[in-house]
């Protein structure tokens, strides 16, 4: 997989986690996997439309999901409720928002779907586009996973 | 208390009007989070929605004020960042005016509103921050 496609996905992430949270991402294994087996119980993701289709996968665990929300809201939180998970859906569209971003600096015309959440531990997924980039990553001690399954869409591309 | 001095952006206006916004979403989520059934907080949360989709507009009306008075390059974007809010705001009142006690409606939109206004305010405002002079600008007068 391209790296065009996949950083600015794991850039985009630090990005926001910076700004918004004034937390570092670290960059943990890269793996090419062929079908996407989360680690974590809620999973977010967002296809992408256009001139690049695909699909950007978040996996978090509850305690970091239970983290970032502490840190926006400044608000202790017991539980992961609707509240939390779409706040946190709200945070991963807005990393596909700038990734498209960069997308489209780099000539690729395409959009975002909104984000889609599926709670529940070990989900499998299949590859969008065959495979799937997997980018372990680690913030604040907490392990949390991305999936990148993407490529050009020569139909999107010759019209 | 959501509010942090980092976020200010050196026009007194404009930070003031971000940390009314800021005081009033901590205090909503406090009262949506609580464990007192949504009946009894109904007035409250119809009262904050109601003041947010009001507010907003003049808050948005004054960034954009602003943006015009020191000629921030990037205000067609940033305007377009406002009025799709704008437009997702008031398809959520549509929404929430069908269905006042749909309380997964009512959550969905709070928790987005958290990390939007987080994230404006946090990236694109202070973009803005660059622009203006360092003695400040008076958007009222």
């Amino acid at each position: 997989m391209k790296a065009d496609y996949t950083n600015p996905v794991y850039t985009a992430s630090k990005d926001v986690f910076t700004n918004m949270l004034g937390w570092d991402i670290i960059k943990g294994d890269i793996q090419l996997v062929k079908e996407i087996h989360t680690h974590s119980k809620i999973n977010i993701s967002i296809g992408i439309t256009g001139e690049l289709r695909g699909t950007i996968l978040f996996s978090f665990p509850e305690e970091l999901v239970l983290e970032i929300l502490e840190e926006m809201s400044r608000t202790k939180f017991a539980q992961v409720d609707q509240f939390a998970v779409f706040a946190v859906g709200e945070l991963v569209k807005i990393i596909s928002e700038k990734a498209i971003n960069t997308f489209k600096g780099n000539g690729y015309q395409c959009e975002s779907c909104p984000p889609q959440i599926t709670m529940g531990d070990m989900q499998i997924f299949s590859a969008a586009m065959g495979k799937a980039l997997w980018i372990a990553l680690k913030t604040r001690g907490n392990a949390f996973d991305l999936f990148i399954s993407m490529d050009e869409n020569k139909k999107a591309n010759h019209q | 208390m959501l509010w942090r001095e980092q976020y200010k952006i050196g026009v007194e206006l404009v930070d003031k009007q971000h940390e009314e916004l800021f005081r009033r979403l901590s205090a909503f989520i406090d009262v949506l989070r609580n464990s007192t059934p949504l009946e009894q907080k109904m007035d409250e949360i119809e009262k904050t929605f109601h003041f947010m989709g009001e507010y907003v507009q003049v808050h948005f009306q004054s960034e954009e004020d602003l943006q015009a008075k020191i000629g921030y390059p990037e205000f067609e974007k940033h305007r377009r960042i406002h009025d799709s809010f704008k437009q997702e705001i008031n398809a959520f009142q549509e929404e929430f005016y069908k269905d006042k006690y749909n309380e997964d409606l009512i959550m969905a939109f709070s928790g987005r509103l958290l990390t939007w206004l987080i994230n404006h305010v946090t990236g694109d405002d202070q973009n803005i921050a660059k622009y203006v002079p360092s003695g400040g600008v008076d958007i009222e007068s």
